[in-house]
C-alpha cells in the first residue's frame, strides 16, 4: 500500500472556484450539482480563504465499519470507495460517520455516494486550475511538501526570503 | 419532457405587499431570450415605461443568470443586474462573478424581478422553494462584508451566497452598486440604489438541486477540450497569475492609454508601481476564483506596512484600482488599494466615484470650484485626504460629497459648470480605458453602447487588442487582418457590430467575457455546441448571434423612447479633438476619428440615419414588431427636438428624485 495515491490537497493554492465539484458531479452522475459531487470547497470570502474537502482514504474507514447492509466497502486494490447501490439502503449512518463531510445521499437515486478516484483518474485534479489538487503516491508528495518546507526555512535563515 | 440546462422559473417579488410568485418561463420564451440580459432587458423594457423616476417603487430590479450558469463550463456563476439607471436615467445593466448566480440556479431559479417597495428595511432568504422577506433593521448601514457575516451566522450556514448592497446604496448614492460573495460587484449604472431605494439590503440564496444536462458525456468532453486550451493561452496565465492589473504595464508603457488626472494623459513615468506583477509582490493575499472559472483572476488584496497595514479587500481589479488612483493622480499601490477598500466597503461603483472626484479635481485646477464650494476640501490632484474625505462624504450624502453623489454629469448640470471636463456618454462616465490609446474600435462602442458611456463591456474589442495573436481570427470575422490594430478605424465598425451582438448572447448564457471573449479558447465554435449539449436543442451560430441583435435593439429602443439617439452616440470632445499628450507610447498625439466609423456602423446595425432609432424593417425581421409600432411616434418627437439645433443637449432627464 505504499504506493497508494492520494489527492494531495495544497491549500494556499485553491481559488474556491469549484471545477472541482462541477468535473466530479458531471463525470460521475451526469449532472452539474455541488450536492452531488465527491469533494466540496469551503469557502471564506471575505479573506480569500477556501479548502477542499474530500474523501481521506482513510485506512479504518468508519463509514464501511457502520454501514449495516455491507454496502459501503473498500476496493483491496485501489483503496477507494465503492458503493453497492444494489444493497444500500439510504441510511445514512456512512454520512454520520464520516468526521469530514465527505460522504452523501444523492438525491437522485436516495442511496450513499463515496469517492473513487473516478477509477484512478480523477477528474477533479486533472481540471484544477490552480493545481492545488495533486494525485501521486502518499510518500511521494509528503516528500514534496517537506523539501518544500525545508527550502523555505533555508531560504529565510540565510535572509534569501 | 424534462428541461435540461434551464430550471424554467423566477420569482416575481412585490415587495410593497410582501408577497411572491413563482412564474414559468415558457419553452418560446427562452428560445427567444435565453437567459440572463436577454430576460432581464425584456422585462425592463416591458415593465418599466421610460418616465419613471429610477428611484420610485416603479422601478423594476431583475438578477438573471442563464441556460449554462452553475454548470462545468466556463466561469458559468455571473449575474446580469438590469434596472432603470438612477445614474444615466436610461437602460442600465451591469454584470458581476462570484457563486451567487450558480447558487440561484440551484435554488431552481433563473429570474428574481423585485418590484414595488418593502415597508421596512428588509432581506430576502431563498432557500431552495422556501422564500422569505426577513426583517433588515439590524444589517442596514453595515458594509457588504460585514452584512454578509452577520446573515450567514443568522442563518447557521456559512455556505450560501449573499447578494448585498453597501450603505451608498442605502443613501441613494447614484452610482451605488450590487454585489456578491462580499466583493463581486455589479459595479457601473446604479442599481444599488434602486435596490437601497426598495428597502432590500440583501438576497440571500441556499440551492441544493442541481442542472440537467441532455448530453453530459458530449458536455464533459467539450468542456474539458476547452479547460486544456485555457492552460496553455498566454493571456489566460497572465490573467491568472497576476489578475487584470497584468494590464497596467502594456497600457502604459506600450499602448499609453493609463487614465492619468480624469483621462487627460495616457501615461506615467511610474505606472509599474501599481502593476499586477508588483501587487503580486507587495499585495496578494490569496488567488480568489469565481464559479467554474479555469482562469482565477480574481485576487484578496492586503497592505502588509505602513500607514494602512491591516487593510484588506477584494480585488482590486484594473477598473477597480485606477480610479481612485491614477485617476486622481495617485500613484502608489498602497493608498490605492486603500481606496479600493472603501468603494468595496461603502458599496459604490469605483468607476463612477473617481470619476466624479476627478472631474472635481479638474475644475479645481482650471478654478472652478474654489473652497468656498467644497466645503473647505482641498482639490489638488493627488490629495488623498480629500479622496477620503469625498469617498466618505458621497456615501452619507454630506456637503459638497453630496452633490458629486449623482455623478459628475449631474453635479456639472447642478452647478453649470465644467460641462468640458466630463468624461460622460449618456449620463455615465468612461472607465479607465482612453480610446486615444486603448483602439479605436473600444471608442467607437463607447459611443454607441446601450448602457451609457462604459462601454468596454458591451463590445469589448478584444479581436483589435490581442486578434494579432490569434491569425485568421479576424479575418473569419471581420474580413479584415488590418484591424487587428488598435489605432485604425479600418473593419472597427464591423468588428464592434459583431463583438456587440457576440457579447449580447454570451451575456444572456451568464459566461464571464473573459473566458469567451479575449480571442482565446471559447469562441463561437467552443460556445454553440456547449449550448446544445447542455439545452438538448439546436442552436446555430445565426440564431444565437440574432438573440443578440435582437437584445441590443431591444435596449437601443429604450434608449430611442427617451428621445436618446444619433446626437448622443458620441464620446467626450477630449478624445476626439483633444490630441493625446506627447508621451514615449503608441497613443502620442492622437484623437478618435469617431465621425469615419459611425456611419458604416449604423449602416451595418440597420438604425435609421436620421435618428439613430433601431430601423423598423430590422426590427420586425428580429420579432420586434411591436417595438416597430412603439417607436412610430417617438421618431417624429426625436427629429422635432433636433430640427435645426446641433449639438443640442443630451437625452433628457427626470430631475433629481428627492
Amino acid at each position: 500500500m505504499e504506493h497508494q495515491r492520494f489527492i494531495m490537497i495544497n491549500p494556499d493554492k485553491c481559488t474556491g472556484c469549484r471545477t472541482c465539484e462541477m468535473a466530479c458531479s458531471l463525470y460521475n452522475e451526469k449532472e452539474c450539482s455541488p450536492s452531488l459531487s465527491r469533494i466540496r470547497v469551503v469557502r471564506n470570502e471575505a479573506i480569500g480563504d477556501s479548502f477542499p474537502v474530500g474523501c481521506a482514504l482513510c485506512s479504518k474507514p468508519v463509514c464501511v465499519e457502520v454501514c449495516p447492509t455491507g454496502a459501503n466497502s473498500i476496493d483491496p486494490v485501489m483503496g477507494t470507495g465503492i458503493i453497492n447501490e444494489e444493497i444500500c439502503v439510504g441510511c445514512k449512518a456512512c454520512v454520520r460517520a464520516c468526521p469530514f463531510g465527505a460522504a452523501g445521499i444523492s438525491y437522485k437515486t436516495g442511496k450513499a455516494f463515496k469517492c473513487n478516484l473516478c477509477n484512478g483518474d480523477p477528474q477533479c485534479v486533472k481540471h484544477c486550475p490552480s493545481n492545488c489538487l495533486e494525485y501521486a503516491p502518499v510518500e511521494l508528495t509528503v516528500r514534496h511538501r517537506r523539501r518544500a518546507l525545508a527550502d523555505d526555512v533555508i531560504s529565510k535563515l540565510k535572509g534569501e526570503g | 419532457m424534462s428541461i435540461n440546462g434551464w430550471r424554467g422559473k423566477r420569482i416575481r417579488f412585490n415587495l410593497t405587499k410582501g408577497t411572491w410568485a413563482v412564474e414559468e418561463t415558457p419553452y418560446e420564451y427562452r428560445r427567444k431570450w435565453l437567459g440572463g440580459r436577454g430576460y432581464n432587458s425584456e422585462v425592463l423594457y416591458n415593465n418599466v415605461p421610460v418616465d419613471v423616476d429610477p428611484l420610485s417603487p416603479e422601478n423594476v430590479v431583475c438578477l438573471g443568470v442563464g441556460p449554462l450558469s452553475g454548470t462545468f463550463g466556463p466561469s458559468t456563476g455571473r449575474v446580469t443586474v438590469t434596472a432603470k439607471s438612477p445614474l444615466t436615467g436610461g437602460f442600465g445593466d451591469s454584470n458581476m462573478g462570484g457563486h451567487w448566480g450558480a447558487e440561484l440556479k440551484y435554488a431552481g431559479y433563473e429570474q428574481i424581478i423585485l418590484t414595488g417597495k418593502a415597508p421596512k428595511p428588509s432581506y430576502i432568504w431563498i432557500d431552495d422553494d422556501k422564500i422569505e422577506i426577513r426583517d433588515g433593521s439590524h444589517i442596514w448601514g453595515k458594509f457588504p462584508r460585514d452584512a454578509d457575516a452577520i446573515i450567514k451566522e443568522e442563518l447557521g450556514d456559512k455556505d450560501i451566497h449573499i447578494v448585498t448592497i453597501g450603505p451608498a446604496g442605502e443613501n441613494l448614492v447614484r452610482f451605488a452598486c450590487t454585489f456578491n460573495d462580499c466583493y463581486r460587484a455589479a459595479g457601473r449604472t446604479g442599481h444599488g440604489a434602486v435596490i437601497g431605494s426598495k428597502n432590500i439590503k440583501a438576497i440571500a440564496v441556499r440551492g441544493t438541486g442541481g442542472v440537467k444536462i441532455a448530453k453530459p458525456e458530449e458536455y464533459y468532453k467539450i468542456c474539458s477540450d476547452w479547460r486544456e486550451t485555457m492552460r496553455t493561452d498566454p493571456m489566460a496565465q497572465g490573467l491568472f497569475n497576476f489578475g487584470s492589473l497584468i494590464l497596467i504595464m502594456p497600457c502604459n508603457y506600450e499602448m499609453g492609454w493609463f487614465p492619468w488626472k480624469n483621462l487627460k494623459y495616457g501615461y506615467h513615468p511610474d505606472a509599474r508601481n501599481i502593476s499586477g506583477e508588483v501587487w503580486a509582490k507587495k499585495h496578494l493575499r490569496h488567488k480568489e476564483g469565481c464559479f467554474s472559472c479555469a482562469i482565477c483572476c480574481g485576487i484578496v488584496s492586503e497592505v502588509r506596512e505602513g500607514k494602512y497595514a491591516g487593510d484588506y479587500t477584494g480585488g482590486p481589479e484594473y477598473e477597480a484600482a485606477v480610479p481612485t488612483g491614477p485617476r486622481v493622480g495617485i500613484i502608489d499601490s498602497e493608498t490605492t488599494l486603500h481606496n479600493a477598500m472603501l468603494t468595496n466597503n461603502y458599496g459604490m461603483d469605483a468607476i463612477e466615484a473617481g470619476a466624479s472626484i476627478s472631474w472635481a479635481m479638474e475644475c479645481w485646477e482650471h478654478g472652478l470650484l474654489t473652497s468656498k464650494d467644497t466645503g473647505g476640501i482641498d482639490l489638488t490632484w493627488g490629495n488623498q485626504e480629500a479622496v477620503e474625505q469625498l469617498l466618505h462624504d458621497m456615501t452619507y450624502r454630506k456637503g459638497f460629497g453630496d452633490i458629486l453623489a449623482d455623478g459628475p454629469w449631474r453635479a456639472s448640470m447642478k452647478l453649470g459648470l465644467g460641462e468640458e471636463y466630463l468624461t460622460v456618454t449618456r449620463g455615465m462616465s468612461l472607465p479607465g480605458d482612453d480610446p486615444r490609446g486603448l483602439g479605436f474600435g473600444y471608442g467607437l462602442s463607447f459611443a454607441v453602447g446601450t448602457r451609457g458611456g462604459c462601454d468596454h463591456l458591451r463590445s469589448l474589442c478584444c479581436l483589435e487588442l490581442s486578434g494579432y495573436l490569434y491569425p485568421g481570427l479576424n479575418m473569419k470575422i471581420v474580413g479584415t487582418e488590418e484591424c487587428s490594430k488598435p489605432l485604425t478605424t479600418i473593419g472597427k465598425p464591423k468588428m464592434v457590430y459583431w463583438e456587440e451582438n457576440q457579447k449580447a448572447f454570451v451575456d444572456c448564457l451568464q459566461v464571464c467575457c473573459f473566458n469567451t471573449h479575449w480571442s482565446y479558447g471559447c469562441r463561437n465554435e467552443h460556445l454553440i455546441p456547449m449550448i446544445n449539449a447542455v439545452t438538448g436543442l439546436d442552436f446555430t451560430e445565426e440564431e444565437l448571434m440574432t438573440i443578440g441583435e435582437r437584445i441590443y435593439n431591444l435596449e437601443r429602443a429604450y434608449w430611442s423612447k427617451m428621445l436618446s439617439g444619433k446626437h448622443e452616440d458620441t464620446v467626450p470632445k477630449r478624445f476626439t479633438h483633444e490630441p493625446m499628450p506627447e508621451n514615449p507610447a503608441a497613443s502620442s498625439g492622437k484623437v478618435l476619428p469617431l465621425d469615419e466609423m459611425l456611419p458604416e456602423y449604423y449602416r451595418l446595425r440597420q438604425y435609421e440615419p436620421e435618428t439613430g432609432f433601431p430601423g423598423d424593417k430590422r426590427l420586425r425581421e428580429l420579432g420586434l414588431e411591436d417595438i416597430a409600432e412603439e417607436l412610430k411616434p417617438y421618431r417624429k418627437k426625436y427629429i422635432d427636438l433636433h430640427e435645426g439645433k446641433k449639438g443640442a443637449k443630451p437625452q433628457q432627464q427626470p430631475k433629481k428624485g428627492k
